[in-house]
């Protein structure tokens, strides 16, 4: 992306282990395995996230890369190791986290996006008098405005994508995790997402974002990883 | 905002999700009020044949069985909720529930409260029509009972669902085996018919389950139908099934969430 520093296209990775302070994301000896431990995902990850990292993990498909979001989000538990935020692995961690699974699920088709962000925000434990703020802001910014009314299912695929990326920044979260978030956006639903990510690093977020290797990005980041066999390798 | 009222606005959010959904599909009502009509039309013409002891006339029967149909639409409200959470858990929407600071338990706890109060209204319908429709005879001076004893007893019903709920997150099967417990709870809870037409064996079944104090409460304060406790101990038994039941339920809950997280099935569906 022409403007944007790609720090890993000028600068070794910086090691991947052995923060002395709390990070917003860190990953420390992280192992999964499917199917009873026949099937080895993740071997011994170490990550860490630091305030206003844009983070990048490629890979193959299968290769582990949503297991490891999902580790990270704290959705499921490793086998081994831990991932915490700010050094807990806590419930309180979920005011901290927001997680964009990839697809296109976890919308109620028979709500509208009004409905939709402003059940989310109060699930989110967002305060009250903020709710109906926040949810104008999330439509005004994902540029939601002509949808506000239309219920998910009259809507298109990018569309959907959009609300859903809306509904992950809605919380003000410190970190944000988002997996494969391109998928059915359009130039400018991308651009939107990049803006966003910018606005959440400016106020000291983190950002991990996860996509097959080869996918082409208009974006940069600080550092990108492969995944490879269970172990990330910088790139 | 405290914890406590970000919880609340929480529930509620979960509440209003529902109703609007319920909404969307603008002929259920209709639907459900029919079903309700045919059902009372059925027992109506079945009561005038009964003329046994236990029932002198046939509105005596009419009334019993009508808190009993009244009563199995919030029988099957209880176990709504872990179809709803089935559809949440393939939707997705499961997922983001879990992630959020709500969490797993309280969503699905909070997904249960639109089916039971909708249950609770169409009970209300079910018995208006009974009374507009086929002169059911209620008996007002008792009937505002009826209210807080349908709210204890949904506590004792509950965790029913949520049991049932802990079992399709941990199975991803929706409902396994509901509907013939909901049958079984039908016939041993004395929905129909006196429990004292069961067999001895099977009236052991209608003392270990709340639904055979609940229904027998209901019915007292509603068609002024007789008790064979006092109201009491009929109360004293709900409150002490909801005081077991509720907090295994949860237990179940949490524990079928975490066995999922741990396995990684959560994400299954």
């Amino acid at each position: 992306m022409s403007g944007v520093l790609v720090r890993s296209e000028v600068e070794p990775a910086p090691p991947v282990s052995g923060p002395m302070q709390p990070m917003p994301l860190s990953l420390r000896g992280v192992s999964k395995a499917w199917d009873k431990g026949r099937v080895p995902v993740l071997d011994r990850v170490e990550l860490d996230i630091d305030v206003g990292d844009r983070v990048r993990i490629a890979g193959r498909n299968g290769v582990g890369k949503t297991t490891l979001m999902r580790i990270a989000a704290g959705l499921i538990d490793p086998d081994r190791g831990r991932a915490t935020v700010w050094g807990t692995s806590a419930a309180e961690r979920q005011r901290l986290v927001s997680f964009l699974p990839a697809g296109d699920r976890g919308l109620y088709a028979r709500l509208s996006v009004r409905r939709q962000l402003d059940f989310w925000a109060r699930i989110a434990m967002v305060p009250r008098g903020e709710v109906s703020a926040r949810v104008e802001e999330a439509i005004e910014i994902f540029n939601l405005g002509e949808l506000a009314d239309r219920r998910v299912d009259r809507m298109s695929m990018g569309q959907r994508q959009r609300l859903r990326i809306a509904m992950t920044f809605m919380p003000h979260p410190d970190v944000v995790l988002l997996d494969e978030p391109l998928t059915s956006l359009d130039g400018e639903g991308a651009q939107i997402l990049y803006a966003a990510i910018e606005r959440l690093l400016d106020k000291g977020g983190a950002l991990l974002w996860c996509s097959p290797a080869g996918e082409r990005l208009d974006y940069g980041f600080d550092r990108t990883y492969m995944l490879d066999e269970g172990r990330l390798v910088a790139a | 905002m405290n914890t406590f009222a970000a919880n609340l606005n929480a529930f509620y959010a979960v509440v209003r999700r529902d109703f609007h959904i319920y909404l969307s599909y603008r002929t259920r009502l209709v639907s459900q009020i029919l079903t309700s009509i045919f059902s009372l039309t059925l027992f109506y013409y079945v009561s005038r044949l009964v003329r046994v002891e236990g029932f002198t006339t046939p509105d005596r029967y009419f009334g019993f069985v009508v808190v009993g149909i009244a009563l199995v639409g919030v029988l099957y409200s209880c176990f709504a909720v872990s179809e709803t959470i089935r559809q949440e858990l393939v939707a997705g929407t499961f997922e983001r529930l879990l992630l959020s600071p709500f969490g797993g338990v309280r969503g699905a706890v909070a997904t249960a409260i639109f089916p039971l109060a909708y249950a609770f209204v169409l009970s209300s319908v079910t018995l208006g029509l009974g009374v507009a429709i086929f002169g059911l005879e209620l008996h007002w001076p008792t009937v505002p009972l009826a209210l807080p004893t349908l709210v204890l007893a949904l506590l004792a019903f509950l965790p029913f669902g949520l049991i049932f709920t802990a079992l399709t997150i941990a199975t991803k099967q929706a409902n396994v085996g509901a509907s013939w417990i909901i049958a079984l709870l039908s016939i041993v809870g004395g929905l129909y018919f006196p429990i004292a037409l069961l067999p001895g064996w099977a009236q052991l079944a209608a003392e270990v389950q709340p639904f055979t104090p609940a229904t027998e409460l209901l019915r007292h304060f509603l068609v002024d139908a007789p008790m064979e406790t006092s109201v009491g101990v009929a109360l004293l038994k709900i409150v002490g099934f909801a005081e077991v039941l509720v907090p295994l339920s949860l237990y179940a809950l949490y524990h079928a969430i975490r066995f999922g997280q741990r396995r990684g099935t959560i994400i299954e569906y």
